[in-house]
């Protein structure tokens, strides 16, 4: 079973409480319904998630819904405005969402017990629910505490006739819903390439492949080259670092069809970093899981200076590496960092390359931080963590009052 | 009757052992000043307060090793009012007191001078749903008791000695109700088990530990 691997990670007990927890729900079907069936995190998720619930006796199904290309593109500016508040809504961009609303509605076989819809692309699916008892909690996994004000009212629409719903921190909870919002952050996989141990000689294979020097300390930042992960501001840092230390940085990121700027933020960065040798902007393609495993682990300090930011589980996945990380300030990583405890928190360039320098300087601290930070990983951020969650959230929404003392 | 003889005598009836996880939900109440928090505190449910100023006993829910309490970790770190945050930290959660005597307390800490600062950041009050589970594990006598105590899951111990208490759903502790009644030789046991303030835990280990210092005192 899938399930016992990871009882070697989290312990008997909790491997146990899962099983327990599954019990309540055994004999009923579950359906989860995205958008995509591969690439990006909800995919990923699902494809771990959905196996491990079917393995705890529960049928569960995954359906994927389909559209043409103006219904995503509605749908990812419907992304866009909901997590930045601003940009540009497509022409007739509710007709069209309703429309493929409709199309998946009579389409897809949505009579389970309990249905999970994750995040905006399929929320309105609601309105097709057929099943008398059936129970729909809304998943969403992106940051709506300062939504595009007409994309969330035509949103919340849909979203107050689900049952329950799930945010991934509650900073991101809304004072004007109606429906329990149940808080369960996304997770890592410990099993999986990007989070496993690997062999030395391919740590250094890879090193050595980009050129990257394993006997002098590395800064790693891992994202996306756009404004919001602060690039320019990373290089920065290390130029500060680098009066006092002979550090090199890595910065890897990958292409995103769908971020149109992301080639001008990546041009930026390039023109910051100048010709130093020492720094070196990545562009990998996006299921470049072992490098990003390699740089998250050679690291001396791991950097995810954002200045907005989702949930941010790069941290958790340098953590669980047990590497210090210092982040921005914002959206889920003050839930991952603890400062002083897992890393450092910062809101300036200055405030980041001040920590780094100090836990170049200081490694028994650095050790110290990053044992924590597994630690911190294993209690909440693991994939086991996340699947118990789903099963509480799905309990405690088909019976929201039941005894608790049963 | 030796002490071992007695620790291994029958209970008339047996410990079953539960556990719980709490499931954190939003409870659409944010906080930016002390007003505001005060206000947040008067409306939140009893599992908000149980959350926020019990669950930090685990592992898992992190505070800073010097504060005891959420209410206490925000006003220190994004109001700066230090004094205020060690006051709110060190509040008496022993028995008999409940979620509600903590409640008044906090409010009459917080309610005692006027501050005029605002956060940043705001406090986002939660509250939790608790999926109570059956381990399937008993003890039949207070030998298997302190065993169980030893060895089982965390959250069995933070549900039988702190969460039905502090939430009323039992006078005191369910180790010490269950001595009273299977080994009145022990009262004392009882008693000073009754002592312990879980709110001043934040490493769940260590309040083991000290339910087993006391639990040993049987072996004097």
């Amino acid at each position: 079973m899938m399930l016992e691997k990871y009882a070697q990670i989290i312990g008997e007990d909790e491997l146990d409480s899962i099983i327990k927890i599954a019990e309540k729900l055994k004999g009923l079907s579950i359906l989860h319904v995205n958008s995509t069936p591969a690439g990006g995190g909800v995919a990923e998720i699902l494809s771990k998630l959905v196996p491990l619930m079917n393995e705890l006796g529960i049928k569960t199904h995954w359906k994927v819904i389909r559209g043409d290309q103006a219904f995503f593109n509605v749908t990812k500016s419907f992304h866009n405005l909901l997590q930045n508040g601003k940009g540009q809504l497509p022409e007739g961009a509710f007709e069209t969402y309703k429309k493929w609303q409709e199309i998946n509605g009579n389409e897809l076989d949505l009579d389970y017990d309990i249905v999970f819809i994750h995040d905006p692309q399929p929320a309105g699916l609601i309105e097709f629910r057929k099943k008398a008892g059936s129970k729909w909690i809304w998943r969403c996994h992106i940051d709506i505490s300062n939504p595009h004000e007409q994309v969330w009212n035509f949103l919340k629409g849909y979203i107050s006739k689900y049952d329950s719903m799930i945010i991934s921190s509650p900073v991101f909870g809304r004072s004007d819903l109606n429906i329990p919002q149940f808080v369960i952050p996304p997770s890592i996989d410990p099993l999986s390439v990007k989070n496993r141990d690997i062999p030395d000689i391919t740590v250094y294979r890879i090193l050595n492949k980009f050129d990257v020097d394993p006997d002098r300390p590395i800064i790693t930042q891992i994202s996306r080259f756009d404004r919001f992960k602060d690039p320019v501001g990373v290089i920065q840092t290390y130029k500060l670092v680098k009066r006092h230390v002979d550090v090199q940085l890595v910065y890897l990121g990958s292409p995103a069809s769908d971020d149109p700027e992301g080639e001008i933020v990546y041009k930026e960065t390039v023109e910051a970093a100048g010709n130093d040798k020492d720094i070196k902007l990545l562009m990998l393609p996006p299921n470049s899981d072992l490098e990003v495993n390699v740089f998250q682990r050679s690291a001396s300090v791991v950097l995810q200076k954002s200045i907005k930011e989702g949930f941010g589980l790069t941290v958790s996945e340098a953590l669980w590496k047990r590497r210090p990380v210092i982040g921005g300030n914002t959206g889920g990583i003050p839930l991952q960092i603890i400062p002083g405890i897992t890393g450092y928190l910062v809101d300036t360039v200055e405030e980041a390359a001040h920590y780094t320098l100090f836990l170049l300087r200081h490694k028994e601290i650095a050790d110290r931080l990053g044992k924590n930070g597994r630690e911190h990983v294993r209690n909440n951020f693991l994939i086991t963590r996340e699947l118990r969650d789903y099963l509480m959230a799905a309990y405690l929404t088909l019976y929201p009052s039941s005894n608790i003392l049963s | 009757m030796t002490y071992s003889e007695v620790i291994e005598r029958p209970a008339k009836e047996h410990f079953r052992f539960y556990a719980a996880y709490y499931l954190p939900v939003f409870a659409g109440i944010r906080a930016y000043t002390i007003d505001e928090l005060i206000e947040g505190i008067n409306k939140a449910d009893g599992l908000s307060i149980f959350y926020h100023v019990f669950h930090p006993m685990f592992s898992s829910h992190v505070v800073p090793e010097d504060l005891h309490n959420d209410f206490a970790v925000w006003i220190k770190n994004e109001l700066h009012l230090d004094e205020l945050a060690y006051r709110v930290s060190d509040i008496s959660a022993e028995e008999p007191r409940t979620v509600e005597d903590v409640r008044r307390d906090l409010i009459n800490i917080l309610s005692k001078e006027s501050y005029d600062v605002k956060a940043k950041r705001p406090f986002n009050f939660m509250t939790c749903k608790p999926v109570v589970y059956d381990l399937g594990k008993e003890a039949s006598n207070f030998a298997e008791l302190l065993d169980q105590i030893a060895s089982i899951t965390f959250r069995s111990i933070a549900y039988h000695f702190v969460f039905k208490r502090v939430m009323g759903y039992a006078p005191k502790n369910d180790f010490s109700l269950w001595i009273e009644r299977n080994y009145s030789e022990f009262s004392d046991i009882s008693k000073k088990l009754s002592l312990l303030d879980p709110q001043t835990y934040t490493e769940e280990e260590k309040l083991r530990e000290d339910l087993l210092t006391i639990l040993k005192e049987v072996f004097k």
